[in-house]
C-alpha cells in the first residue's frame, strides 16, 4: 500500500515537472487571489500572446505575504491589497513599474487612483479591482433594521448573524461605527472598538470567512458580513431579490487590489503584457461581469452585461485599509486575540 | 552476535523521519527562540519573547478548553470504539465490518465535515425531520458550539480508535472469558477484570491515536465551532498566518509537542512498556512511533488552511 502511494506520488511529481518544463514558450508565474480572474480570460491571454501562464492561488494577503517571505519565490506577478503594497514596498519585494509599459492605465478611474495613499503615483503598483465587504441580509427572514453596523447589536437576530474572521474587517467596522478611522491605532479608541465588538459577539454565531456564504444561502444565517461576490455566487440566482446587500452608513474598510511585479521577476515583459491586457476595457468588463462588481475601468463599464452588486457611489463613506505599522499591528493582534479567545 | 541487514532496511524510514520530522521539528525549536520579523518571518536574534508571550491568561484559557474538548471527545470515542472492536472481533463477517470502518476514508475529510453541517444546520436534515415529526416548531441550534465540535471530532477519529482496539481484541483468547465465567465472574465482571487488562495496550494505542490529532484539531472547530470554540490549532494558525508571529506560533506548537510527548511517556510507563529497552513487542511499534505522529498533526493548520479558506477575492 505505502509503496503504491509512493510510486503514485513520484509519478505525479514527474508529470507535473514535465508539464512545467514542456515547450519553449514564454511563461508567466502569476500568484493570484482564488476565483478572481476567470480561467477563460487567462486562456485567451495565453492564446493571444503565445505564452504559458502558471497560476497559484492564495486566499488572504497574509498567506501570500508569508509565502513570499518564506522564500516561495519564482512568481512574477502578485495582486496584493493596498496595505500589503506598502508593506511590500517597504520590504523592497517589488520591482518599480515602468508606466510607459502600461498604457491602458489611462482606462482606470482617476477618482479611484486619487484615493491611493499606499503608493502615490503608482511607482510600484497598477490598480486592478476595488471594493469592500458589506452586510448581506436575507429579507425574507429579517426586517426592521437600518443600514448601520448597529444591526449586529440587535438581539432579535441573535444566533443568525456572522462576521468575518478578519480583525481588520471586524475592528474596522467597530471603529467606523464609533466614527474613527479604519486605520486608527490609538489604544483608547481600539479599546472602545473592542467593547463594541464584545457587545456584538453574543449575537453572533461565529466569526467566519470560509463558510458564511453557504450558510447564508442555505437560510442558516440571516445577516452576514462579507464580500458581495461570495454571497451572490452561493445564493440561488432566482432569489437574488431577497438579498439586501449594503454598506453601513458609518462607512466600511475598503480594499484596492493592484498588480505588482516581484523583485527579480524573470518574465517581467510578459507580466507587463498581462497587466496591460487585464486593463483592456473588454477584459476588465469580463472580470467585473464574472465577479458582478463595479469596474474601476471606465470604458469597461459600458461593456458590462451584468449589473454589479453595488456601485462606487455606495462606497463614498468607505476608507482604504492602510498598513498599521508594526506596533499598530501588534495592538490589533492583541485585541483580536482577546476577542477570539474570550475573557 | 552478527548484525543482520535490519539497519539497512530501516534506512529509508530513518531518512524519511529525519527529513520530514526531525528537521522540521528542529526548525520549529530554533524559530521559537528567534525574534519575530516586523511582518512575519524571523530575525536571527535570540530572544525568549515568544515564551514570555505564552505566559498569558489567554493562552492558558485556550489550552484548558482544548484539553477539555480533546479529552472529552477521546473518552467518548473510546467508549463507542470498545464495543465496536469487540463485536468485530467476535463477528463472522470481519472483512465486511472492517471495510465499513474504512469506507468513510474514501471521502475527503472536509466534505465529511460539510456533510455534518448539512445534517445539523438550522435548515438541515435533522431539523427538517424534527419539524416534520412535530417535535420542534422553529429549529434547534445543533451547530456552532463545542458540542458540535466534539461530535464531529468523535465521528472523524472513531476509526482510528476502532482499528487498534479490534486488532488487539482479535488476538485475545476468548476462552479466558469463559474460564472467568466458570469461576464465578459476572459477564461484566469478566470483561472488566479479564478482557480489559489484557487489551490495555490496544486501549492505550487507541487513546493516543485519537487524543493527539484531536488536540491539534484545526478544521473542525473552524467549520462547525462557534464564537467560543477556539482551539490551540486555530490559535497556531492565526498566529502564523494572520498575526504573523512565527516564533510565537512555533513556541505554542512546541509546547503542545512537549506536553503530548510527556503524556505519552507517562502513559507508556504506567502501562509498563519501556521506551528504550525491549518491552513488550506487541504494541511497541505503534506506541513508539506515536510521538512522531504528533508533530505533523500539530503542524496540520499549515496544510489545511489554503485548502478551505477563501477570502476577499472569492
Amino acid at each position: 500500500m505505502a509503496k503504491k502511494v509512493f510510486w503514485g506520488v513520484a509519478l505525479a511529481s514527474i508529470v507535473i515537472m514535465l508539464s512545467a518544463c514542456g515547450g519553449s514558450k514564454d511563461k508567466l508565474y502569476l500568484y493570484n487571489w482564488t476565483y478572481y480572474i476567470p480561467d477563460d480570460v487567462i486562456e485567451d491571454f495565453e492564446k493571444e500572446f503565445k505564452v504559458d501562464v502558471i497560476v497559484d492561488a492564495y486566499s488572504s494577503n497574509e498567506e501570500m505575504y508569508s509565502k513570499l517571505v518564506a522564500g516561495g519565490s519564482g512568481y512574477d506577478l502578485v495582486v496584493p491589497s493596498g496595505d500589503y503594497v506598502s508593506i511590500m514596498i517597504d520590504e523592497s519585494l517589488l520591482e518599480p513599474i515602468d508606466l510607459a509599459m502600461v498604457p491602458n492605465l489611462r482606462n482606470v478611474d482617476p477618482s479611484a487612483i486619487a484615493r491611493i495613499g499606499f503608493d502615490p503615483g503608482n511607482k510600484y503598483s497598477v490598480p486592478f479591482m476595488m471594493g469592500a465587504a458589506g452586510v448581506s441580509v436575507n429579507t425574507t427572514r429579517a426586517s426592521g433594521y437600518e443600514h448601520s453596523w448597529d444591526i449586529f447589536s440587535k438581539p432579535e437576530f441573535k444566533g443568525r448573524m456572522t462576521m468575518l474572521d478578519d480583525m481588520r474587517e471586524v475592528l474596522g467596522a467597530a471603529l467606523k461605527y464609533l466614527g474613527y478611522s479604519v486605520n486608527d491605532v490609538d489604544p483608547a479608541h481600539l479599546e472602545e472598538a473592542r467593547l463594541v465588538v464584545e457587545s456584538w459577539k453574543p449575537n453572533l454565531v461565529k466569526f467566519d470567512a470560509e463558510a458564511f456564504a453557504k450558510g447564508f444561502a442555505g437560510g442558516e444565517f440571516w445577516v452576514v458580513q462579507g464580500y458581495a461576490e461570495n454571497v451572490y455566487l452561493e445564493y440561488d440566482e432566482a432569489r437574488w431579490g431577497e438579498i439586501d446587500f449594503f454598506f453601513p452608513r458609518e462607512g466600511v474598510p475598503m480594499y484596492l487590489d493592484s498588480f505588482c511585479i516581484l523583485k527579480g521577476a524573470k518574465n517581467a515583459d510578459t507580466a507587463y503584457d498581462f497587466i496591460n491586457y487585464m486593463l483592456r476595457p473588454d477584459i476588465a468588463a469580463r472580470v467585473s461581469d464574472y465577479l458582478m462588481l463595479p469596474s474601476p475601468n471606465v470604458p469597461a463599464r459600458a461593456l458590462m452585461t451584468e449589473k454589479p452588486n453595488y456601485s462606487f457611489a455606495d462606497l463614498a463613506a468607505g476608507e482604504f485599509k492602510e498598513d498599521l505599522g508594526q506596533e499598530g499591528l501588534a495592538l490589533y493582534n492583541e485585541i483580536w486575540r482577546r476577542i477570539r479567545v474570550g475573557n | 552476535m552478527k548484525r543482520g541487514p535490519g539497519s539497512l532496511y530501516a534506512a529509508p524510514s530513518i531518512l524519511w523521519l529525519s527529513v520530514f520530522f526531525i528537521a522540521p521539528l528542529f526548525i520549529i525549536v530554533i524559530y521559537s527562540f528567534l525574534t519575530s520579523g516586523p511582518r512575519g518571518g524571523v530575525i536571527w536574534r535570540f530572544t525568549l519573547d515568544a515564551y514570555r508571550a505564552i505566559i498569558n491568561p489567554t493562552f492558558a484559557k485556550v489550552t484548558l478548553s482544548t484539553i477539555v474538548v480533546a479529552l472529552g471527545s477521546t473518552v467518548v470515542t473510546l467508549l463507542i470504539a470498545l464495543p465496536c472492536g469487540y463485536f468485530m472481533a467476535r463477528s463472522q463477517k470481519q472483512n465486511v465490518l472492517l471495510l465499513l470502518v474504512i469506507i468513510p476514508f474514501w471521502t475527503n475529510f472536509l466534505i465529511r465535515i460539510y456533510a455534518w453541517i448539512a445534517i445539523l444546520g438550522n435548515e438541515g436534515f435533522l431539523n427538517d425531520l424534527l419539524r416534520a415529526l412535530g417535535l420542534a416548531n422553529d429549529s434547534i441550534r445543533f451547530l456552532y458550539n463545542r458540542w458540535a465540535v466534539a461530535l464531529v471530532l468523535v465521528y472523524s477519529y472513531l476509526p482510528y480508535a476502532i482499528l487498534p482496539l479490534f486488532s488487539t481484541i482479535d488476538k485475545f483468547d476468548f476462552s479466558l472469558l469463559e474460564a472467568a465465567r466458570d469461576l464465578g465472574a459476572s459477564k461484566l465482571g469478566a470483561i472488566w477484570r479479564v478482557l480489559l487488562p489484557n487489551i490495555k495496550g490496544g486501549v492505550l494505542t487507541a487513546f493516543l491515536f485519537t487524543f493527539i490529532p484531536i488536540f491539534g484539531a484545526y478544521a473542525v472547530p473552524l467549520l462547525v465551532g462557534g464564537t467560543e470554540s477556539y482551539m490551540l490549532g486555530n490559535l497556531i494558525a492565526d498566529e502564523l498566518t494572520k498575526a504573523r508571529n512565527w516564533p510565537l506560533a512555533s513556541a505554542i506548537s512546541l509546547v503542545i509537542t512537549l506536553v503530548t510527548t510527556l503524556g505519552v511517556l507517562l502513559l507508556l510507563r504506567a502501562n509498563g512498556t519501556s521506551v528504550l529497552g525491549g518491552g513488550r513487542v506487541e504494541n511497541e511499534v505503534g506506541l513508539i512511533a506515536e510521538p512522531a505522529i504528533a508533530e505533523p498533526l500539530v503542524a496540520e493548520p499549515l496544510v489545511a488552511e489554503p485548502a478551505i479558506a477563501n477570502g476577499n477575492g472569492t
